[in-house]
């Protein structure tokens, strides 16, 4: 089962998964000699503002992918670019650190994945492109048909998978590739090719776009993403990161409510990085999107696969670096094997269950920081330690790095378990444990 | 614009004849031009300094850093300004393990770099051969 000359391969979804899979593929494609047709089917309008032009997402494009893609001849254009990010700042319930990137440099872009905020358009003038609209684009410039249409079914044709979109359109498809991300109802679909597919688990997040204005959100935030990690019930992880005039709130956790959040926005330090007396505005751009936590079961057949959020992704963390990743893996199994199921299980699968065997290390990470998170002593204990590390341009910047990475998402669970379980790190969490539990003795 | 502050460019930039590897130096990164030119250049510092080549946007230079373990062979000088991204070693052979066909681009960019320098090769013995031939005769 081979792509010839000629073939054609039907993307349903121009997220990041669809418009990276078109891109490769294509790009591969080329390398050998090979013509083949890429549709991508995407009904989202990426130039409006708000929910309706947005794929719902922190928009920080990690270091890793930044760099990936830059040696993919993939360079973000200036007009994506909302901001820049430099550094990273932990805030915990009694203290906060600053973790700087080693090089001068800067490698983390925020983006929006659409027109921006809603109501961005009365406040400021728009970013020119959104991060998914580049990616379409750029998947149409290398050759991909745009459809802006919605799939609306699926069917088998002797053997080939076909796509139905509205009035009465259909095409049988060589390959079909589902990129529909988590929030779409159009996932039910795949039920009618039957391969016992089943989406991975998901957990809804809370996203909210603030706006501060340019010169405040420079002052409170600066170039710096700020993560929290408080000790409040069910919240996994609180983020805010700079946007231009704007701030991206996100919180990551479970059954998040409108109580949660307004106990969020209570925290004295998340106060701190809100401007003095701030109040919730009553309408914000606010968004609750679903969040992969597990594995899919069965994400391919015999022509037919399924890449990005759908698929298997990184936990908490990366989300469109692991859909470059798996969309890189699906054109070269594609291009150079075939579209069979056993191509897919030897080629493509091992990308898939390298992703799901790490977020397995990550969500016992989360479930550490869970156990640990009440004893404030450790927290600072940490903090010190980066605090020491941070200071002292000679010292290895063991536990910072770790930190760095977990918060960029530009390593993996398990290099950042290496590394923060690396005898050093515990030494020195240790000796500062010790001393300021001697420290307390004698105060008393 | 009000959305595009100060900082939000990506990469680091460097002023016009900013060095920005140098010649023997331990290398851990390949460079992207993101904009502008670098000018590559042999034995920079002393009276024989040469340039190797002209480079613009989208090329690649201080690949071999990738594969070796070498000190840079040549040096890497801004030619007006410039803006360039840096790709860590250490990430990169990551990457590659990860995802084999990661390497392709840069592969296909050290072939057509090994074909030029063949092609160079040729062309001056051929040059050498003929200087030779008339001073023997
Ligand atoms: C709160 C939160 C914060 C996040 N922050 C980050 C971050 O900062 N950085 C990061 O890298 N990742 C982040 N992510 C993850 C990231 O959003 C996803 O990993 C990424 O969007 C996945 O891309 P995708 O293409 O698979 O899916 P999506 O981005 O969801 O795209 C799916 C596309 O399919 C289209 N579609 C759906 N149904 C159909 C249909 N029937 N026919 C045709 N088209 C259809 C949709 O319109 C959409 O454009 C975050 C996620 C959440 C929930």
């Amino acid at each position: 089962m081979e792509l010839k000359n000629g073939s054609r391969i039907g993307i349903i979804g121009g997220g990041p998964a669809g418009s990276f899979s078109a891109i490769f593929l294509l790009d591969l494609a080329r390398q050998v000699d090979l013509d083949i047709q890429v549709d991508i089917f995407e009904p989202r309008d990426f130039t409006l503002t708000g929910p309706r032009g947005c794929n719902m997402c922190g928009g920080v494009i990690s270091e890793s992918l930044v760099q990936k893609m830059a040696s993919d001849g993939i360079h973000l254009p200036d007009e994506i670019l909302i901001d820049t990010i430099e550094a990273y700042t932990l805030h915990s319930d009694i203290s906060s650190v600053r973790i700087d990137d080693d090089r001068e440099e800067m490698r983390i872009a925020c983006i929006y994945r659409g027109g921006g905020p809603t109501g961005a358009e009365t406040q400021t003038p728009l970013p020119k492109i959104s991060f998914d609209g580049y990616l379409l684009e750029l998947a149409k410039t290398k050759g991909a048909r745009h459809i802006p249409e919605r799939a609306r079914g699926l069917e088998w044709d002797e053997g080939f998978p076909c796509i139905h979109w509205p009035e009465d359109n259909q095409q049988r498809y060589d390959l079909v590739v589902g990129g529909l991300g988590l929030n779409s109802p159009g996932l039910k679909m795949f039920d009618g090719l039957d391969f016992g597919y089943l989406p991975p688990k998901s957990t809804k997040a809370f996203i909210s776009e603030l706006y501060f204005g340019d010169e405040e959100v420079e002052r409170l935030l600066g170039h710096s993403m700020h993560v929290f990690i408080l000790n409040i019930p069910r919240v996994k992880f609180i983020a805010i990161t700079p946007k231009g005039p704007y701030a991206t709130l996100i919180i990551l956790g479970d059954g998040i409510d409108q109580a949660l959040v307004k106990q969020v926005y209570g925290a004295p330090e998340i106060k701190k990085c809100l401007p003095q007396g701030w109040e919730i505005p009553v309408q914000t751009c606010t968004c609750q999107p679903k969040i992969n936590i597990g594995a899919p079961v069965n994400p391919f057949t015999n022509r037919v696969v399924m890449v990005g959020d759908c698929s298997s992704s990184r936990l908490y963390k990366d989300g469109i670096g692991a859909a470059y990743r798996l969309a890189k893996s699906l054109a070269y199994t594609a291009i150079s094997h075939g579209v069979s199921e056993e191509d897919f299980q030897r080629f493509f699968m091992p990308t898939c269950r390298s992703l799901d065997w790490d977020n397995r290390l990550g969500h016992l990470l989360f479930f550490g920081d869970a156990l640990l998170r009440p004893y404030s002593w450790i927290q600072e204990a940490i903090i010190t330690v980066i605090r020491q590390e941070q200071s002292d341009p000679d010292s290895p910047r063991h536990l910072s790095s770790a930190l760095w990475d977990t918060f960029t998402g530009s390593s993996s669970y398990r290099n950042i378990f290496r590394r923060s379980l690396h005898p050093v790190v515990l030494f020195n969490l240790v000796r500062v444990l010790l001393t300021n539990l001697a420290r307390q003795l004698l105060h008393r | 614009m009000l959305f595009h502050s100060k900082k939000s460019a990506l990469g680091k930039t460097y002023e016009d004849g900013e060095i920005i590897i140098r010649q023997g130096e331990e290398a851990d990164c390949m460079f992207v031009i993101l904009e502008g030119k670098v000018e590559i250049i042999v034995d920079g510092e002393s009276d024989d300094a040469f340039q190797l080549a002209l480079l613009k946007e989208d090329e690649v230079f201080g690949e071999l850093a990738l594969f070796d373990d070498q000190p840079r062979i040549a040096s890497a000088r801004a030619l007006g300004t410039v803006r360039v991204l840096s790709v860590d070693k250490k990430g990169f052979l990551q990457w590659i393990g990860e995802e084999p066909s990661f390497t392709l681009r840069i592969l296909i960019k050290m072939a057509f770099r090994t074909r030029t320098l063949i092609s160079e090769v040729v062309r001056l013995r051929k040059e050498l051969r003929a200087c030779q031939n008339k001073t023997e005769s």
